[in-house]
Formats: C-alpha cells, sequence, structure tokens
C-alpha cells in the first residue's frame, strides 16, 4: 500500500537537533523503499513512527489513504523486523510463527496451514520445533521474516535486519528479501547504512543525512546524479574524489574550474547554474570510475604519482597524489600501476560532478517537479 | 569452563569452611529439638539418646504452634503475592520509561531498604493506631496490617531485582509483539513474563524468606491473633530460662519450608539469581 509521510518531525527530549526534521515522502504501492543514510540521521526513528513506537511532534502518516498517525501498532497493518531482536526466545520457530496469528484468534487449522506456508516461504520448514537455541543467526533472522510476514501486512517495515549475520549470509538473504518482495507484492520500507545493500535492493533509495531526506531516486540517480555533496560523497565505495575550487567564464564561452594545483574545462551542463549561482566557490567532484590512466597528457588530464595500490580482484583501486590532493583511481587488475609511477589522470567530462560550496547542492539542473 | 584442579579443591574447602561455620549452630540445635527436656542443657552435651518428638508436640498442640504457622504462611504469602503484583509492573515502567524524577525515584525506593524497621515499626503503630480510633478502621493486629507494612522492605527489592531483569531485555522483544498484534500489556504478558518468570520466582523467594523471618515489625504490629512463627519462638524465652528444646523445634519449623521452598525451586533460583551473567 502507498504509505505518505507528510511534514513529519520528531525531537528527542535530550537532544538539540530533530531526530527527525519536517521530512515529506512518498512510497508507492508495492515498492522497495530504502532509507539510507549515515549512523544517527533518523532511519530508525522514522521506521518507528510509521509502525507506531514513536509518536511524531507533529505530521500525519498514512498508509493507503487511510491517517494512521494516532493508532496503536497493532492497528497499523505493519510488520517490522528489527536489528537486534529475532525470535521470542521462550517459544519455538512454529510457536514464534503462530505468534501474531494468535492474536487475531484465528482457528488452528488455518495457523496450522498459514505457519507452514510462511516457513517454507523463507526455507525454514524443517527447522520448525526448533528453540531459540537450536537455530543459527540467519536461521533466526527468517523466523522473525516470516513472522512479520505471516499477517499479510500492508506495509512491511525492515530495521537493518541483516546487520548482525556474516558477509555471506548477508549477500545471501538479500536476494531473499528481493524475492520475498517479489512474491508477495507488498510494500516493504527497508533501512540500511550499507550502500551496497540499498544499491541491491531497492527500486527507491531515500538519502537521509540529519533528520532531512537528501534525495529521493532509483539506484542509478542517487549514484549518478547526485543532488548534493553529501550524497555523492556518501553513496559508493570507494567515495567520489572531491576537491573545493573557483569556477570561472573561460575564453571559450564555457566554464573553467580553478582547483588546487590544476584547471580544468567544466563541461557545458553545468553552465546554466553557474551563471545562476551566487559567488563562485564549487566542489568538484569525480568517481574511482570515471578516473583513466592514460600515457600522455591531454586535455583534462592532471599528472601525478601512486602512492599506494589496493587490490579489489579483478581491479586495482590506485592512489595517485596530485600536489596535495590525493585522487582514487580505479583500473582493471591488468593494466595497473606500480607505487612511485608517474601517471596521467584522465576525467571524463561527461562524468564529472559540480556542487555550489556554499549551499552544497548539484549545479546540474533538475526539473522543478521532482521533490528535493 | 575448566577450573584447575588445585583451584576447585581450594574453593571447596574455603566453601566447606563457611558452610560449616553457618551449618554447626543449626544442626546443633536442631539435635536438641528431639532431645527430652531432662537433656536438653545437660553438660557435656548429650549425644547419644533416643529421639523424641514431645517439643514439637508441645510446641504444635499446647502452645497453639499450628496457629503460629497459618499466621506466618498467610502474612508471608500475602506480603509476596501484593509486592509482586505491585512490584513488577512498576520494574517494567521504571525499566522501559524516563519520566520526571524517575531516577530519584529508584533511588529513594533503595534506601527505604537500609531504614531500621524500628524507624518505620513506630509510625506504623501510630498511623494505625489513629486510623483505628480516627476513621475507625482496624489494622493492628490483623493480617492485612502487616502485610501492608511488609511492603516497605518488599517492595523496593521486587522493583530492584526486577527492573534489572527488564533491563536485560531488548525493548524490541515487546514492540515486536505491539506491532504484531498485541497491546504493551498483552506484550508484557504473553512475551516478557516467560522470560522473567526465572527472575520473578528468585525474587519471591528472597521476598518470601524476608516476611517469613521478620520479628520486629511483627512484635509492634501484630497481637494475640496475628502472631507469627518468629515471634512465637521468643515466647520460649522467658524472665527466668530459656526451654531451649522448644525454642529449637520451633527453629526448625521456621527453617524447614524455607529449605524446602529452596530445593524445590533452585534451578529457577540459580537461573534467576544468575540472569544474564551464565548462560
Ligand atoms: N529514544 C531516544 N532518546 C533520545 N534520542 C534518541 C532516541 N532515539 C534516537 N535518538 C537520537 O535521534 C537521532 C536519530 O536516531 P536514529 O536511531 O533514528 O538513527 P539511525 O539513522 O537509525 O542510526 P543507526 O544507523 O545508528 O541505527 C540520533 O541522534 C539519536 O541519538
Ligand atoms: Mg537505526
Amino acid at each position: 500500500m502507498k504509505v505518505v509521510l507528510n511534514d513529519l518531525v520528531k525531537n528527542f527530549a535530550n537532544s538539540e537537533r530533530a531526530a527527525v526534521n519536517r521530512i515529506n515522502l512518498v512510497i508507492d504501492d508495492g515498492e522497495l523503499a530504502v532509507l539510507l543514510g549515515p549512523s544517527g540521521c533518523g532511519k530508525t526513528t522514522t521506521l518507528r513512527m510509521i509502525a507506531g513506537l514513536e509518536q511524531p511532534d507533529s505530521g500525519r502518516i498514512t498508509i493507503a489513504d487511510r491517517d494512521i498517525t494516532d493508532l496503536a501498532p497493532k492497528d497499523r497493518r505493519v510488520a517490522m523486523v528489527f536489528q537486534n531482536f529475532s525470535m521470542y526466545p521462550t517459544m519455538n520457530v512454529y510457536d514464534n510463527i503462530a505468534f501474531p496469528l494468535h492474536a487475531i484468534k484465528m482457528d488452528r487449522k488455518a495457523i496450522d496451514q498459514t505457519v507452514r506456508e510462511m516457513a517454507r516461504l523463507v526455507n525454514i520448514d524443517h527447522l520448525l520445533e526448533r528453540g531459540v537455541r537450536q537455530v543459527s543467526g540467519g536461521e533466526a533472522q527468517r523466523v522473525a521474516l516470516a513472522r512479520a510476514m505471516v499477517r499479510r501486512p500492508e506495509v512491511f517495515l525492515m530495521d537493518e535486519p541483516l546487520s548482525n549475520l556474516d558477509a555471506k549470509l548477508r549477500v545471501q538473504l538479500r536476494t531473499e528479501i528481493k524475492r520475498l518482495h517479489q512474491d508477495t507484492g507488498t510494500t516493504f520500507i527497508f533501512v540500511t547504512h550499507d550502500q551496497e545493500e540499498a544499491m541491491t535492493l531497492g527500486d527507491k533509495i531515500i538519502v537521509m543525512n540529519q533528520g532531512d531526506i537528501q534525495q529521493v531516486g532509483t539506484p542509478h540517480e542517487v549514484f549518478f546524479a547526485p543532488r548534493n555533496a553529501f550524497v555523492a560523497n556518501f553513496v559508493g565505495t570507494p567515495s567520489m574524489n572531491m576537491l573545493r575550487g573557483r569556477a570561472r567564464a573561460g575564453d571559450d564561452g564555457g566554464f573553467r574550474a580553478e582547483l588546487p594545483g590544476f584547471e580544468l574545462r567544466l563541461p557545458d551542463r553545468f553552465a546554466a547554474g553557474l551563471r545562476r549561482m551566487r559567488g563562485d566557490q564549487v566542489i568538484w567532484g569525480i568517481r574511482p570510475e570515471a578516473i583513466r590512466l592514460v600515457a600522455a597528457p591531454a586535455e583534462n588530464t592532471v599528472t601525478g604519482e601512486v602512492e599506494l595500490v589496493e587490490a579489489l580482484g579483478s581491479r586495482d583501486l590506485i592512489f595517485a597524489r596530485v600536489g596535495e590532493q590525493l585522487f582514487g583511481v580505479i583500473v582493471d587488475a591488468l593494466e595497473s600501476a606500480q607505487v612511485g609511477d608517474t601517471c596521467h589522470l584522465h576525467f571524463d567530462g561527461a562524468k564529472m560532478h559540480l556542487f555550489n560550496a556554499e549551499t552544497e547542492d548539484s549545479l546540474l539542473q533538475f526539473s522543478a517537479a521532482e521533490p528535493a | 569452563m575448566r577450573v584447575p584442579t588445585s583451584e576447585r579443591a581450594l574453593a571447596y574447602v574455603i566453601l566447606i569452611a563457611l558452610a560449616a561455620l553457618v551449618l554447626i549452630p543449626v544442626l546443633f540445635g536442631s539435635i536438641t529439638a528431639f532431645k527430652p527436656q531432662i537433656i536438653w542443657v545437660s553438660s557435656p552435651p548429650t549425644w547419644i539418646f533416643e529421639p523424641t518428638l514431645e517439643n514439637f508436640e508441645f510446641v504444635f498442640i499446647q502452645r497453639k504452634g499450628w496457629q503460629y504457622l497459618r499466621n506466618s504462611l498467610i502474612i508471608s504469602s500475602g506480603s509476596v503475592i501484593i509486592a509482586l503484583l505491585l512490584g513488577v509492573p512498576a520494574a517494567y515502567a521504571f525499566a522501559r520509561f524516563r519520566f520526571r524524577g524517575s531516577k530519584a525515584l529508584m533511588q529513594w525506593l533503595i534506601s527505604l531498604r537500609m531504614i531500621p524497621p524500628i524507624v518505620v515499626g513506630l509510625p506504623f503503630y501510630a498511623m494505625f493506631l489513629f486510623l483505628e480510633r480516627g476513621l475507625n478502621i482496624g489494622l493492628r493486629d490483623t493480617y492485612p496490617g502487616l502485610i501492608i507494612t511488609y511492603q516497605t522492605f518488599l517492595l523496593p527489592l521486587v522493583i530492584w531485582m526486577m527492573r534489572g531483569y527488564f533491563v536485560e531485555l531488548p525493548a524490541a522483544m515487546e514492540e515486536s509483539a505491539m506491532v504484531e498484534g498485541y497491546t504493551r500489556l498483552g506484550a508484557l504478558l504473553r512475551v516478557v513474563l516467560p522470560v522473567v518468570w526465572p527472575g520473578i520466582v528468585a525474587t519471591a523467594i528472597l521476598n518470601f524468606i524476608f516476611a517469613w523471618n521478620e520479628f520486629f515489625l511483627a512484635l509492634i504490629l501484630s497481637g494475640n491473633r496475628t502472631s507469627t512463627l518468629p515471634m512465637s519462638a521468643g515466647t520460649y524465652i522467658v524472665r527466668t530460662r530459656v526451654e531451649w528444646g522448644n525454642l529449637f523445634a520451633v527453629n526448625l519449623i521456621i527453617m524447614v519450608p524455607v529449605i524446602v521452598l529452596t530445593i524445590i525451586l533452585r534451578r529457577q533460583l540459580v537461573k534467576g539469581l544468575t540472569f544474564g551473567i551464565l548462560e
């Protein structure tokens, strides 16, 4: 079901900054939305307000056009999986999954059928008699998933459900959550601070910072067209190379960026934004993947020295020093360089990012219809 | 956990010495309870004799021991039940919610445990007297009177112990149940209470023992109708002599239920007292 957050605000008594700062958000029916942001940015608080475990100071929450802001958690038809809790310790797997069904006084036969069906869906149907001490962390998390799904919620909330699992299991369960989403068609809201998890799972990613929504978009949009310097820096590993500098009009009618140690011609798509900007201070950015090592200097290249090489498998991450600045560059492992080599870095103009240094907003023009 | 044999042996020696220190007088007294009156205080003590139940018979039948036992059972169980009914929800609230003065209130509660009984006993006596004369509410020498008074000492213990158990549990446990269709109370009863059950048992036992052994408040606030076992023990120490055999018979009657209770519930007691420390 469609979830709408309207001017939602939450302050905690003992902190000066709002945990959630007047956010607006629409999550469409059947979408898998991911709340992504650094620790303390308000993801959990937002989720808990949707679940009814936290009361907002102001603002409204609707699910399928039903205002649920003042309803008790049990009446919201949502389900939630928690980060640090999976199974009720005094019940076995079967009773855990059946637990929400007892609340609606379902008859025993129907309960039995539903429990077995759900257990099968998350591959724990062979564990039904096991107690909490006889299942692994991953299995316990599956129990939590099954228990959450069993009442067919309208919205399924998940607060970092995978963060306590080891890397391999995390990837595996991530795939299963994606499949569960496809099979059920329920609206999912998934919280994580792991941007890779967000990228692989989300239909829609909501990037948050300090209680504000920074950007809402597809994984591609937040990666390739970050709306501000925060999103650009937060999304993507290794993170974007970013430099502060000055923009000025060039002789050819285009714009140039004066950056510490070198100068660049800026692509024309920033021109309109630059002309409208007050002042001339900018943040220029380029992802490590958008830099190539070339044989000789040319336009939009700088020369530096390789300081560190990290193997990432099929590719290497090189750190090259250009003056004061250290550039991360991702190259094919077969075309890698040695520490101490002189290298020429070529910046692909089509993949450059530029932000107003004062507001940190992108200097690309976004259509006004999109919410910021 | 593996402990080296030498350390283990040392631990046993210390534990046995400590146990002996506590148990030898108890054992000596308990033997006396079965001695006929003529050898109660024989010197040197008689070790070989034909055990008799005449002291118990005297204490129970002649001196209305049954009544004292009944009073003790009613007052102790009643006190524990009331303390749990009030204290467990209070402990939960202290564990989960921060409210104005919650911290100060907790500290005040623990300070109640440090007050000597006389500081509480006399005001209660005065208050009961006032209620009796002014409002015609009789609490002196009644079960409710003592049960209410004992809450001064039992409630803080229940709240402090149970709060510890609740704090250990992730709040997500009952929050999960709340999202899954239960009220907070429903979540508390169905998922939290079963988990802290051993803690409740341990709390109940410790509180029961306090109420069961309590002497001073009972002395001030009870009377003919509600005298407890410890008070009856006092009656065997009279101005001219001590009726040792009878006294120790009463002592045994006081001790046995506590020992039996502890043995029956010892697994829960250990689980409860080591909650969160051991798996
Ligand atoms: N119960 C609370 N009392 C006081 N402050 C709180 C409470 N819960 C959260 N906060 C504060 O609100 C802010 C947002 O917290 P929240 O838990 O929503 O962050 P988060 O994005 O989920 O972070 P994480 O990734 O670490 O889980 C933080 O600054 C946090 O300290
Ligand atoms: Mg969180």
